[in-house]
């Protein structure tokens, strides 16, 4: 970063106090959201909605989303939303996997993927933050692009098997009830909100999201922080990919369709928005994805159709975009 | 040319103002078609037969769903209602419903009314929870999407419109060599494109698109503009649904999905400026004949369904960036 | 978050725990056996739901507890539910599982919690496989469609499309590429340039517009074939070709049956080979977990070629496939035969 100044209350129009209120507000109803979900959650189905084994299964599958998130949470925050990142993990995860059936070990498989994954970002970036493309459009582009590079590399047999017994060991540890993978994403969101709240890059990151003109004049270089943004939600979606591959013992073409919406649904759910930058909280972020898990979790464990956890998700966006529209967020008219 | 230049879009900071700044009609129309051209040429020459009526017919049924659903999308993005992520549920649900009453035996036109106004009603659904919301039109109607999916999947699985019907029949014949369902696809694209720079309503939509303080200084409803433009937008979606269900055969909830992105494409690559305000329906005609003759050419240069994802998003992403790109020389 | 807020929100969620454990934790355990099954989840394919439906009818008649998930076609999703099942305490769980290279985990977990799994038609080993063989089903379809071919074009066709679903996994290998094996096992002189292949995605949706453009680059061709996973997919292609003013000149025969029964068949689609998909739970049952609830588990059968219990392929003609009745309706008489009796037995014209 090329300064120390921020941009001035006035010309951001942001004051940071205002802005921290803000992202508290969201965190706030979030949370009473996530506790509701608990409560109907405990009435319903009793005591065992907390259960060990009922909690591990919730952060089991909650974990890769909520690792991608804490990296997605920075492009949102940029200003600079990418679609892609659900085919991007797909990429990553049959990359690991066809390396791995060529012989590498999984090290290097997993940063072979890694790489491919920054070069894909690096393809968003250029077209969004250089030559100035839509952010929605040209990585929505990016998403069906990916898509079929995953179902090219995956081959006609549509999967590759990639059981690793120490990778998949790992990814089944627990923690008393909790995964490991989840306490890792749980930690990568805690860096995150720090980050995010408590350093001059989060700020930064912060700033040029809320207003890059303001932040362009107060020194900040928008190019640098959007480029860098992108990049990081490439590398998250495709950290996520290679976790997917331990996971799941293979990979297929279809891995990670519709993650990108899982995610931002939740992380909108959460504070987030994916149309203006400047708000939202990874803690947030991390309440919404749980709120989802929840809400799904008890519709499985009822063995009630998942279809109507997606029209409870579908309420709840519009709920929380109109509750954020409430507290003083952008009004449509 | 039906190109209308407004006062310039009052994009906020944060993203790029798609196509704000685009030169006027002509500089689009020449350059769209430089490029259909260069494909038509390049492919012709690799491969002579690819200039036969066969391609064209190709060509044309792929355009018809694509380019009524792009004629409903550019004027949601022209009016600054940005975009409708919701057309692949509005298609699917008119669809269904016209097949279903097809198959009890309703009569073709008002099952066909009927089917426009299914997509009319959904239209206006959204439109009442963007105004009344006060919200951004993209997050409802990716909100609305996913509820709608998931009813769909939760009510049916697979419908049909009747072989025997004569909507069928209609769907898979010619007139003049052409689908008999590219033709309404044509006449929707020039009639909506005089009309909406010459009527008085037409200018409306625009001028709020624009700039809808201006527009509200000078006495125009940005809520009435807001549910007519939603619920016409939504008719010629449930219109698409009706060509759809003419020409597909048996379809799930989600077969609508495949649309999003050619029809996105195609509004963008015509100049609709998705910050409102600024674009030619017209145009729609040469991106859908362009971004329609792709697939087709690929699979003539032997390419196979994965690779046209592949370039698809690609061209997507080429035209954004070069579109923003010229917003941004031009900001300068 | 301000702090009295969490702290009420820790109060209430304690009082409300202990509340909980208090009066749930009391109820009466059930002593019923309780069967899991694992449903598809792809909304195109109706026989999916149905497959559910009627495991849910057997073993309620048998007294059963039954808890149906589905995999959403997703991998993460089936391993998902197979933690559910086992935190449910499910007797047996019946897998139909579109994304077959994670089942090595599903067996790693199932089989950790001593749950016998059934799965349909995707072997694994230590689950008992009831189903298909689906490259037996793909040729036996393929054959058909060759006598058609040799019968009306002396084997000699222009063109031999494979509509594939790449989706659907090695399930489209063995049935996509078994279809093609027993067409050449009756037409060996096919030359392998007449051969193409394009992504259907087995849905006629998809498989249509990609066949359009196909056939587009094929003008010349007169004498058409269509071979695929299933019977949309082959479908989408007819109608590409019916678009393209040239229906006269393409057969396709499908799999799986779903568009060859009913009043609206599309003429050239000439037959599909019937597996009656919706029916496997009454062999599933029968076979395998009438006797695990019995306490009397049958030997581990896990290979397609040696399987717990065999679903014979039923290729037929479109003209035989005119007298079976459609899905819902073989699903009404299927449950209302006596107990045991198949599908096949019921509705395929010519028994083996």
């Amino acid at each position: 970063m090329s300064t120390d100044t921020l941009p001035p209350a006035s010309a951001s129009g942001f004051d940071r106090h205002r802005l921290r209120d803000l992202a508290t507000g969201s965190v706030t109803s979030i949370a009473v959201t996530l506790i509701a979900v608990i409560l109907v959650g405990l009435f319903w189905i009793g005591p065992n909605f907390l259960s060990a084994s009922n909690v591990t299964i919730i952060g089991s599958f909650v974990a890769v989303p909520m690792l991608i998130a804490a990296f997605a949470g920075f492009a949102l925050l940029a200003g600079v939303v990418d679609l892609s990142i659900g085919s991007m993990a797909g990429v990553s995860s049959v990359t690991t996997a066809a390396l791995m059936g060529m012989g590498w070990p999984l090290w290097a498989a997993a940063l072979g993927a890694l790489a491919a994954s920054l070069v894909f970002g690096a393809v968003n970036a250029t077209a969004v933050v250089i030559f100035g493309a839509d952010t929605i459009a040209a990585t929505l582009g990016m998403l069906v692009a990916l898509r079929g590079v995953a179902y090219i590399i995956a081959g006609p047999g549509g999967s590759l098997a990639a059981f690793d017994t120490d990778f998949y060991s790992f990814t089944s540890l627990t923690v008393g009830p909790l995964p490991v993978l989840f306490v890792i994403s749980l930690a990568l969101i805690v860096i995150a909100t720090l980050i995010v709240t408590r350093t001059r890059l989060g700020r930064h990151v912060q700033a040029v999201g809320g207003d890059d003109r303001a932040a362009s004049r107060a020194g900040i270089s928008v190019t640098r922080v959007r480029f860098g943004a992108l990049l990081l939600s490439a590398l998250g979606a495709g950290i996520g990919g290679v976790l997917y591959v331990g996971q799941l013992g293979s990979a297929s073409n279809l891995t990670g369709t519709g993650l990108e919406f899982q995610v931002y649904a939740a992380m909108m759910i959460g504070g987030y928005s994916i149309l203006r930058g400047g708000v939202g909280n990874p803690l947030g972020a991390a309440l919404g994805l749980l709120v989802v898990a929840g809400t799904s979790n008890i519709l499985d464990v009822q063995a009630i159709s998942p279809y109507f956890t997606n029209i409870i998700v579908g309420l709840l966006l519009l709920a929380a975009v109109l509750l954020d529209r409430l507290r003083g967020g952008d009004a449509y008219e | 040319m039906s190109d209308v230049a407004t006062s310039a879009p009052t994009s906020s900071a944060g993203r790029g103002s798609l196509g704000a700044s685009l030169p006027a009609g002509s500089g689009t129309a020449i350059v769209l078609l430089g490029a259909w051209l260069l494909l038509i040429v390049v492919s012709g020459l690799h491969r002579g037969d690819f200039l036969s009526h066969q391609t064209l017919l190709a060509v044309t049924f792929t355009m018809a769903v694509t380019g009524v659903l792009a004629v409903a999308q550019a004027l949601v993005g022209i009016s600054g209602g940005i975009l409708d992520l919701s057309q692949p549920t509005s298609l699917i649900l008119s669809a269904a419903v016209v097949s279903h009453y097809l198959e009890a035996g309703m009569p073709v036109p008002v099952a066909v009314l009927l089917g426009i106004a299914v997509g009319a009603a959904w239209g206006l659904f959204n439109a009442v929870v963007i105004v009344v919301g006060k919200l951004n039109p993209i997050i409802v109607t990716l909100g609305t999407n996913f509820i709608g999916q998931a009813v769909m999947l939760l009510v049916y699985q697979n419908a049909q419109a009747p072989i025997s019907s004569p909507l069928t029949a209609f769907g898979q014949s010619y007139f003049l060599g052409l689908p008999n369902i590219w033709w309404p696809m044509v006449i929707l694209v020039l009639v909506v494109g005089y009309l909406l720079p010459r009527t008085r309503y037409g200018r409306h939509a625009i001028a709020v698109g624009g700039n809808r303080f201006a527009a509200q200084a000078r006495g125009i409803s940005l809520k009435k503009t807001r549910y007519a433009i939603f619920t016409i937008s939504g008719g010629i979606v449930g219109a698409a649904g009706v060509l759809f269900a003419a020409s597909s055969g048996p379809f799930g909830p989600s077969a609508g999905s495949t649309y999003q992105l050619p029809v996105i494409a195609a509004v963008i690559l015509a100049g609709v400026s998705l910050a409102g305000g600024r674009g030619s329906i017209w145009m729609i005609l040469l991106s859908i004949g362009f971004l329609s003759t792709v697939p087709t050419s690929l699979v003539f240069f032997g390419f196979s369904s994965n690779w046209q994802a592949v370039f698809q998003g690609l061209v997507l992403i080429v035209a954004v960036a070069i579109d923003g790109w010229r917003a941004k020389r031009l900001q300068r | 978050m301000t702090n009295r807020t969490v702290r009420r929100a820790v109060a209430t969620l304690a009082t409300v725990a202990v509340a909980a454990a208090l009066t749930g934790g009391a109820t009466v355990p059930a002593q019923a056996f309780k069967l899991g099954m694992a449903v598809g989840g792809l909304p195109a394919l109706d026989w999916m739901k149905a497959q559910g439906d009627v495991a849910n009818a057997l073993a309620k008649r048998r007294g059963w507890d039954y808890v149906e998930l589905s995999n959403n076609n997703d991998a993460a999703t089936a391993v998902k539910n197979a933690d559910i099942f086992i935190q449910d305490k499910v007797d047996a769980v019946i897998e139909f599982n579109g994304q077959p290279s994670v089942n090595p985990v599903l067996a790693q977990k199932l089989g950790a919690a001593h749950i016998p799994v059934v799965t349909y038609d995707i072997a694994q080993k230590g689950f008992y496989f009831v189903g298909i063989d689906n490259q037996a089903a793909g040729i036996a379809g393929g054959k058909a469609l060759g006598e058609i071919a040799k019968a009306k074009w002396n084997c000699q066709p222009d063109l031999v499309l494979s509509s594939e679903g790449a989706g659907a996994g090695i399930v489209n290998t063995w049935r996509t590429g078994g279809m093609r094996d027993g067409l050449k096992q009756v037409c060996p002189d096919i030359p392998a340039d007449k051969w193409i292949s394009f992504e259907g995605n087995g849905q006629a949706a998809v498989a249509l517009p990609a066949a359009r453009d196909v056939l587009a680059a094929h003008p010349d061709a007169k004498k058409i074939l269509v071979v695929g996973l299933n019977d949309g997919g082959v479908l989408g292609a007819i109608q590409a070709a019916e678009q393209l003013g040239r229906a006269d000149d393409i057969i396709g025969w499908g799999q799986d049956g779903s568009y060859i029964t009913g009043n609206n068949v599309d003429p050239h689609l000439a037959g599909s080979v019937f597996y009656f998909l919706e029916g496997y739970a009454v062999y599933a049952l029968r076979d395998v977990i009438d006797k695990i609830a019995a306490g009397n588990p049958p030997p581990m059968k896990d290979d397609a070629g040696d399987p717990a219990s065999r679903v014979e392929p039923c290729p037929v003609s479109a003209a035989e496939a005119a007298k079976i009745p459609d899905m819902p309706e073989r699903v009404k008489q299927l449950l209302a035969a006596p107990a045991g009796t198949t599908e096949y037995e019921l509705f395929c014209p010519k028994k083996g």
